[in-house]
């Protein structure tokens, strides 16, 4: 009993303990910087989870921290590294921000965010759809093909938000504002966007999918062993190709969603990076859909409270990044030592 | 010959995990010899080179080079004291030119010194008659010519000693000529040569000194000049009697004969098939396998044994030549999950890496092949309860040791693994199972159970192609044997007329 009770709660253990340690570290990196570490953190803390306001912009912000993880999810659990996730968030964004205004007179409401939702979905499937070929048929690293092209994407999505999408009636470059009666309902009696129901919809429904239906067993089957997988018969070059793409689907209608719910048009220079918070999430996560949703809400509370930090302390809003990857980093040495301890 | 041993090794014993590999092993080598070390797989020649050239360190024993004792723990080490050491699978850098290869690792000082390498190795082509184009990429060269590549590394390191491990197996009958001249007038440089090989004919011919291993013991030394005096024939029957006990087989009297009649199931036609280099593997093979028979295929490993299972389980193209499953045209109807569905069984002799998904758990390992079908899944949704009653019932006939289905594969031993591969092909319920190896590593008991399963398949109707390198294995279960060298079946025998001499001949590539 006692060892089960110790297998379930060492995997939970190494993530909380990376947490801690990412904590501590960048609190050493804060003395260096000279800023107080203990004032800081009481502060994000403080802001992040004590006030209302922090909280409520927290639940707002797991939106596309759950979408985006989801698809991180489909492509990690077959061992394929997509790291593409924000070129393929910002082509799902750019697509709705371009298309919304312009569907807006056609389409009932219905019908319009299922519309855009399809389209943004499809813009990340777009911008995964090369590293996915390029994979599965000339076995290329996807790791380093789909870093690039995120700055394909950025660079791409300037252009056309300054020339061929650019709204010429404003001055910034950004596409058509949507129209207030066009943005993504609020769940009733609160201000926090249906897109939190859709990302837990989209995160438990995909880790439903890996586990139970026979796409994501070939998935996990590719991850544990690609040769067995081939052995056994499976078509791994559609495992992957799918896999890759769905992944990217997600990222893009991630995109769709901030853009119906938040901003309301796409803005040139505009970049969340999603990815950089997501990558560490899913892993400490390991994997499990579950585990991701409260750690979203960790992680969103880390970027939000960052900024209310970063404005009051004079620390850069990037600190957030450096403890994510912090805890990623802490992540991996705990999991090296652990597999020399239980083996 | 000089008095002094380059090298020798004295009482050398190694054990892994409880099995003897070396059993007091003695074995030295004079300068200006070619020693042939031959031996069935696993009577221990590849462990006795690897603790001479560090990879492995001897449990006890002592080496001495050049009449100094000394102690190999690496691979470095063994390099330093003169040893090169040519493996089956070359390590080198493919993006390299062979220059850049040669020199690897052996640089004197930070910049190469292109003009004195040059000339150098131009020196040593010419004393070794080797040839070699300096400036052309690894990747662009003939398994042949990345050998003396090899070969080359290690004269320009100013190797004394040259092991070659089992060095023909991978070149053409040409380029076996040019490696024995090598060789030779390595010999004539006071050089000493290792050759580990399973080919007889090429043993008498080149050989100073043969030792044969078996079990782990040196049991028998033979000077090859004598063997070469003797004649061909006497020098075959000489090491024959000293590598496989010459005794006749019991007779199986267990196994009732089944029918007698042919009643073919699949037929090889004419069948061709490339290896992972583009190098012909099989070469216009046919083969007829009967319903209810056991065919083993014997040979010593890679000469095609791999291919011809992978052909068959759709894992690798026919390039030429017909393959028909009862009657119907199968060459192009390949990938493995359209074998599995048309009736075709395989059991990988790589049960670790290609066999099953070691972090995965038995019951999912138990329907890699079946998972589509209900009652495993409907509708792409998969059924957990059907599957790990699945799993749980194989578990039970095939008696497994593991506390449960969930449990993961990794987890389990070699021969557990191992039946899971065959629960899970046979639950299947194929008309051909071809199987590669399958006791290779696992135990007494365990091989049993595994001959025992396959026999009562083949009475059931299953066409059972076996493939082994363990001849004994073969004659205690075939009905018929085929014997494959270099690509092609040198001939059938029926399980009445076999016996390890006539098989073991044909296996070194000696027609009668």
């Amino acid at each position: 009993m006692k060892q089960i009770l110790y297998d379930k709660a060492a995997p939970a253990a190494n993530s909380i303990l990376s947490v801690i340690s990412a904590f501590v570290v960048g609190g050493v990196i804060l003395l260096f910087i000279g800023k107080n570490p203990f004032t800081l953190y009481g502060q994000l803390f403080l802001q992040g989870m004590g006030s209302s306001l922090g909280v409520i912009e927290t639940i707002i912000k797991m939106a596309p921290l759950l979408m985006v993880s989801a698809g991180l999810l489909v492509a990690f659990s077959g061992g394929l590294w997509n790291l593409g996730v924000e070129g393929q968030f910002l082509m799902g964004a750019i697509l709705t921000g371009w298309l919304a205004p312009k569907l807006v007179p056609f389409l009932s409401l219905p019908v319009y965010f299922i519309t855009l939702g399809g389209i943004g979905f499809a813009g990340g499937m777009i911008w995964a759809l090369l590293p996915a070929i390029l994979k599965a048929r000339y076995n290329l690293n996807e790791i380093i093909i789909t870093l690039m092209m995120n700055y394909v994407a950025l660079n791409l999505v300037t252009w056309m938000v300054k020339g061929p999408i650019n709204d010429l009636s404003v001055v910034p470059a950004q596409t058509k504002l949507i129209p207030m009666t066009h943005r993504m309902p609020m769940i009733p009696f609160t201000r926090i966007h249906l897109g939190l129901i859709i990302g837990l919809i989209v995160i438990i429904g995909v880790y439903w999918i890996i586990r139970r239906t026979t796409m994501g067993y070939q998935i996990r089957v590719l991850f544990a062993n690609k040769r067995a997988a081939i052995h056994t018969g499976m078509n791994v070059k559609r495992i992957i190709v799918w896999s890759l793409l769905t992944s990217g689907g997600f990222s893009g209608l991630a995109g769709a969603i901030d853009v119906l719910a938040i901003k309301g048009l796409f803005q040139g220079g505009w970049n969340p990076m999603y990815g950089i918070t997501c990558i560490p999430l899913v892993f400490l996560a390991r994997l499990n859909g579950w585990a991701v949703i409260p750690l979203s809400y960790f992680f969103s509370f880390l970027v939000v409270g960052g900024e209310f930090v970063a404005r009051d302390q004079g620390v850069p809003v990037f600190f957030v990044h450096v403890l994510e990857g912090l805890m990623l980093l802490s992540f991996a040495a705990g999991e090296h030592i652990g597999k020399g301890r239980v083996t | 010959m000089n008095n002094q041993p380059l090298i020798r090794l004295k009482a050398i014993t190694k054990r892994f995990k409880g099995v003897i590999a070396n059993d007091a092993v003695d074995f030295d080598l004079y300068p200006g010899e070619v020693h042939t070390l031959l031996g069935e797989n696993g009577a221990g020649k590849s462990t006795l080179m690897h603790i001479l050239s560090g990879l492995v360190q001897p449990d006890s024993g002592s080496i001495e080079i050049r009449g100094e004792s000394v102690n190999i723990r690496s691979p470095y080490d063994s390099l330093r004291h003169g040893i090169g050491m040519v493996y089956q699978h070359f390590a080198l850098v493919p993006n390299l030119t062979v220059i850049e290869n040669i020199i690897l690792g052996f640089e004197e000082g930070l910049i190469l010194n292109r003009k004195r390498t040059e000339s150098v190795l131009k020196q040593i082509f010419k004393e070794f008659e080797l040839s070699l184009p300096l400036d052309e990429k690894i990747s662009n060269l003939s398994v042949g010519e990345r050998q003396r590549v090899e070969i080359a590394k290690a004269l320009f390191h100013r190797s004394d000693v040259l092991i070659l491990d089992e060095p023909t197996s991978v070149l053409t009958p040409i380029e076996s000529e040019e490696l024995f001249n090598t060789v030779f007038s390595m010999r004539r440089m006071g050089k000493a040569v290792v050759f580990i090989t399973h080919k007889l004919k090429e043993t008498i011919g080149i050989s100073d000194r043969i030792s044969i291993l078996k079990l782990g013991k040196k049991v028998a030394e033979m000077s090859g000049e004598d063997l070469r005096q003797v004649g061909e024939e006497e020098g075959y029957r000489r090491i024959f009697d000293v590598m496989f006990d010459n005794t006749q087989l019991p007779k199986d009297t267990t196994t009732i004969k089944r029918s007698s009649e042919e009643m073919p199931i699949l037929e090889l036609d004419q069948v061709v098939c490339l290896g992972n280099f583009g190098e012909m593997r099989l070469k216009k093979l046919s083969l007829k396998l009967n319903k209810g028979e056991i065919f083993g295929i014997a040979g010593v490993d890679g000469n095609g044994q791999k291919e011809l299972a992978e052909i068959l389980a759709g894992q690798r193209k026919v390039v030429s030549g017909r393959l028909i499953l009862d009657g119907n045209d199968i060459t192009h109807e390949e990938g493995a999950g359209t074998r599995t569905d048309l009736g075709i069984s395989y059991i990988t002799d790589d049960r670790m890496q290609e066999g099953c998904a070691l972090s995965m758990s038995v019951a999912e390992n138990s329907i890699l092949r079946l998972f589509k079908r209900p009652p495993f899944s409907r509708r792409k949704i998969m059924n957990k309860a059907n599957i790990n009653r699945h799993a749980e019932a194989l578990i039970r006939e095939f008696d497994i040791k593991v506390s449960g289905p969930d449990v993961d594969v990794g987890t389990l031993s070699g021969g557990n693994i191992q039946k899971i591969l065959l629960a899970r092909e046979l639950s299947l319920h194929p008309k051909v199972l071809v199987c590669n190896k399958p006791t290779q590593g696992l135990d007494a008991k365990t091989t049993r159970y595994v001959k025992d399963r396959l026999q009562q398949e083949s009475v059931r109707g299953t066409a059972v192609l076996f493939i082994s390198s363990d001849l004994d294995e073969l004659l205690s279960c075939s009905d018929r044997i085929g014997v494959l060298y270099d690509g092609e079946l040198l001939d059938i025998v029926n399980r009445c007329d076999a016996n390890r001499e006539n098989i073991g001949k044909l296996m070194l590539g000696i027609r009668q």
